[in-house]
């Protein structure tokens, strides 16, 4: 089922975060983070509005340069590289993206292959299999010729990935891939986040909806203002006290029927202090 | 995989999809492969013999009479010996300077457009003309012919006005809408400056900067083409090299850094480029107005929507000049300066552009 989802010849990747600071002058957003993420594990971040999830994405994405701390992906440091080596290993898909006006789907998808082009290398055996895989894998086959803007939301955003999984990285960051999306479409992507990571591709997402959090992560990483406040795996780590300290907010967790993965469900009515 | 994981969507039967340009042919040999854009191929190839049969009007259009005969012994030094001169001395430099001035604007605003993400945007909107003329209309003052000489001095007034207008916008690496509002400004200053100088001019100065300052390439010789050749000689491949990448800025700047590209680089890299191309351009041909601008829309539309018509925009631009000078000869009793003329034909341009109702999305 996967083998279209397969990266040749790359090595997964893991990611080590360490003592991480960053942010904007005189406001660091994200402080004292440290991050362990093995390779092929999917990692969901959650947290309130402004809690420094985008920017910790962005940081390890290589687009926020650190005021101290190390990213490290596959054992080197991120800032290390250049930009083109650094985009042969991570890939970033933000929140609603730009794309180019009248972009068809494979014309979106062959974007991906971008870091691996040149001037004597401009579309190659491999980048013809690796946007075919990417079509396929996302089932967007069919949709290969048709305009972009033209397409519905849930289409939009498996283009997208597409164009991600394209770049052929050991390590894909999503920054709320289903933010927009309603909950049929949600759950697609989510799935397709599993079958991603079932590659051996390290997934790190930053997740707003954290009961998808819970059931698709396998490690869930909590942060507010800045700090990691809890890590682990969802089940074990979601509870009242947890939701209370991240949302500020009173909630029961129940088990989910089918796989047991922790529910939030708010009691309404925000506690007196917080 | 065989069935898409979507029940949610309906999504047409799946094949084997051609992922390949579709309008690219694909050349490889062992590791190495290339892109030949077919169409932006097709649309130089059809505006090369455009090319060519405005350079053969702009040769043979004489405001003096001279019939073709006459001319084509000029061109081969048959005729008569003020023929020949009048051909080769004055005609054939004039028409091979505006060639480079217009694929020189033509490139420019190619860049700007790209650059700024708004294909209204041209370089005179960096400083670029009016640093130009600044510097040039100081130095005509300053002399005490009072003629336009330095056409030199053109391209280190416009680097001047674009330097000072990108440290007013907070960097090369920056927003490119920031820079054109920093332009706006900085230009209207130095605009003032220029006239300031003028006013103070006697009328002889006044009329020989007058004229520079609408665009004209009345008098332009070997001596401003053969350096403006060289420029361009340097300048065209890099931008060539600059426009393929240029691509990746219709992206967000997140997704387009992701994938590889070094935005505060490539966005100084092309602005630098860009004003170098106009500043060269305007020092020699004055500010003609309209090339920058309509050039690349021209091109954009030959080559299609997803390219950066580099090579197609700098054709557009010699055209349009070649052809504007040309028309500028004979169309009236007085020889008009061709910035006259690409403003008379421009303006009606500009308003087909804004208000021409775009096919692709029905939005006007």
């Amino acid at each position: 089922m996967t083998d279209t989802l397969q990266v040749p010849g790359a090595a997964p990747c893991g990611i080590e975060v360490r003592a991480l600071r960053s942010g904007y002058p005189g406001r660091p957003v994200v402080e004292d983070v440290d991050l362990t993420v093995p390779a092929g594990q999917v990692v969901a971040i959650v947290g309130p509005n402004g809690c420094g999830k985008s920017t910790l994405l962005r940081t390890i994405a290589r687009l926020h340069r650190p005021d101290a701390g190390t990213v490290h992906v596959g054992g080197e440091d991120i800032w290390e590289m250049n930009r083109r080596r650094a985009a042969h290993r991570v890939a970033l898909l933000p929140q609603s993206p730009r794309a180019p006006e009248a972009v068809t789907v494979a014309g979106l998808v062959r974007y991906g292959r971008h870091p691996r082009q040149g001037l004597l290398r401009q579309w190659s055996r491999e980048d013809e299999r690796a946007v075919r895989g990417a079509l396929e894998a996302t089932g967007t086959t069919g949709l290969a010729g048709e305009r972009l803007d033209r397409l519905s939301g849930g289409q939009r955003q498996r283009c997208w990935l597409a164009m991600v999984l394209a770049q052929h990285t050991p390590v894909v960051l999503l920054d709320e891939p289903t933010s927009a999306l309603d909950l049929g479409h949600a759950v697609d992507v989510m799935e397709l986040v599993r079958e991603i990571a079932g590659t051996g591709r390290t997934v790190v997402m930053v997740q707003h909806d954290l009961a998808a959090a819970a059931r698709y992560a396998d490690i869930l990483v909590a942060m507010k203002d800045g700090r990691v406040v809890a890590r682990g795996v969802p089940a074990e780590t979601v509870d009242e006290a947890l939701v209370k300290e991240v949302y500020a907010l009173d909630a029961d967790i129940l088990s989910a029927p089918g796989d047991g993965s922790p529910v939030v469900v708010p009691r309404g009515g925000r506690p007196a202090t917080t | 995989m065989t069935a898409p994981h979507s029940p949610h969507d309906a999504v047409p039967p799946e094949g084997t999809a051609d992922v390949t340009p579709p309008d690219s042919t694909v050349l490889r040999t062992g590791t190495l492969s290339w892109l030949l854009p077919r169409r932006s191929a097709l649309a130089a190839l059809l505006l090369i013999p455009v090319l060519v049969t405005v350079i053969a009007l702009a040769v043979t259009a004489s405001s003096t009479g001279m019939g073709l005969s006459e001319t084509i012994g000029g061109l081969l030094g048959t005729g008569d010996p003020g023929t020949v001169m009048i051909v080769r001395d004055f005609r054939l430099p004039r028409i091979a300077v505006g060639l480079l001035v217009g694929a020189a604007l033509g490139i420019a605003g190619c860049l700007t457009q790209t650059l700024a993400g708004n294909r209204l945007a041209t370089p005179d909107l960096l400083g670029v003309d009016d640093g130009a003329a600044a510097a040039v209309v100081a130095a005509a003052a300053g002399s005490t012919t009072g003629m336009v000489g330095a056409w030199w001095l053109g391209p280190i007034g416009a680097v001047v006005a674009a330097v000072i207008v990108v440290l007013c916008a907070g960097g090369a690496g920056g927003a490119g809408y920031r820079v054109l509002v920093a332009g706006i400004g900085v230009s209207t200053f130095i605009g003032a400056v220029s006239d300031l100088i003028m006013s103070r001019q006697n009328d002889n100065t006044a009329g020989g900067v007058f004229l520079w300052a609408v665009g004209s390439l009345n008098g332009r010789d070997w001596s401003a083409g053969t350096p403006l050749a060289l420029v361009l000689l340097l300048l065209v491949p890099l931008s060539l090299a600059v426009g393929h990448r240029l691509q990746l800025l219709r992206f967000d700047d997140d997704m387009a850094a992701s994938l590889g590209v070094d935005l505060r680089r490539l966005r100084a890299g092309a602005l630098v480029l860009a004003v170098a191309l106009a500043g060269t351009a305007v020092g020699v041909g004055g500010p003609i107005a309209f090339v920058a601008l309509a050039a690349p829309i021209l091109a954009q539309r030959l080559a299609g929507p997803t390219r950066v018509p580099v090579t197609g925009s700098a054709l557009t631009g010699a055209v349009l000049i070649a052809a504007a000078d040309a028309l500028g000869r004979v169309a009236a009793p007085v020889e008009l300066p061709v910035g006259v003329v690409t403003s008379v034909l421009g303006g009606p341009f500009l308003l087909w552009v804004l208000f021409r109702p775009d096919r692709a999305t029905g939005k006007a």
